[in-house]
């Protein structure tokens, strides 16, 4: 296990895409997570120093994604519940498959609006605006008060339209 | 059965990583139950797709997933070194005018325009 996490975090992308959701202490829990076996989250922060509430998160964010899965365990004599844990993370092709699924809905919604709309942009503060709110203001900035310029933002549509062709491929 | 209707939900099944539910198929495909059934009993019998047990409001149906295994390129979630924002974003969502987004787009673009 450590060496395929080791191997997966080598990967820019991934190691970003972690870094993200659970921060360098998460990363940490990620390598140091022993090989076999199910864990408790005390007994997780004890073997790698990291703090308690800190494996919490990991934990509980990784779940979020069936990264990681527990199983509940019953106590008889206290009564009491212990969760134990191991990494699922070959589960990571499905789950980022779902994560560029969302950005891909959230990239055509933006591609949209740029497509849709001219802008202009005050070249003192760098505020933005759609034509519509340029036009109410009669084309000058509401806090610069100088006149509005015309934002050319081919090159961001063109960008955004690029990027969703491949994950369009990716994602088949 | 029309081998149209076959790639045609052969694809819906395909580019929904979740899978599809049978009972939604049909109405997608705009066909009865019945020739949907057939439609789903020949995708699986060519092994491309898989089916399970759902049940959706009590009522038993089957969810629909393909056994292709895609292999994801991540480094589509970048702009050069940067992670697209949405990934793990607890703000409230307004795509249209989110700076992060757009700082991370203005990165996508200088990245392209250096390929």
């Amino acid at each position: 296990m450590m060496q395929q996490v080791e191997e997966l975090l080598q990967r820019p992308p991934i190691y970003s895409f972690f870094l993200r959701l659970v921060g360098e202490e998460g990363i940490q829990l990620l390598v140091r997570f022993p090989d076999t076996g199910e864990h408790s989250d005390e007994e997780l922060a004890e073997n790698t120093g990291i703090n308690l509430n800190s494996v919490r998160h990991t934990l509980y964010t990784l779940y979020e994604r069936r990264l990681a899965v527990y199983r509940r365990v019953k106590d008889n004599e206290t009564g009491w519940l212990t969760y134990l844990w191991h990494l699922q993370l070959d589960q990571l092709d499905p789950v980022l498959a779902e994560d560029l699924e969302r950005v891909k809905e959230k990239l055509i919604a933006r591609e949209r609006y740029e497509e849709e709309n001219d802008f202009y942009l005050c070249k003192t503060c760098g505020a933005m605006y759609t034509f519509n709110e340029a036009y109410k203001h009669e084309f000058s900035c509401v806090t610069c008060d100088v006149p509005l310029s015309h934002f050319d933002n081919e090159m961001l549509a063109l960008a955004l339209r690029r990027r969703l062709q491949e994950i369009s491929e990716t994602l088949g | 059965m029309t081998d149209e209707l076959f790639d045609e939900a052969l694809q819906m099944i395909q580019s929904k990583s979740e899978g599809v539910l049978q009972s939604e198929l049909w109405k997608l495909l705009d066909v009865d139950s019945r020739k949907c059934s057939r439609i789903v009993k020949k995708l699986i019998d060519t092994g491309m797709v898989e089916r399970h047990e759902y049940r959706k409001n009590g009522i038993k149906t089957y969810l629909l997933k393909s056994t292709k295994k895609r292999i994801i390129d991540p480094s589509l979630l970048m702009a050069g070194e940067h992670l697209i924002p949405c990934v793990g974003c607890e703000r409230e969502c307004v795509v249209e005018s989110c700076e992060l987004l757009l700082d991370w787009m203005y990165e996508l673009a200088f990245v392209g325009l250096e390929e």
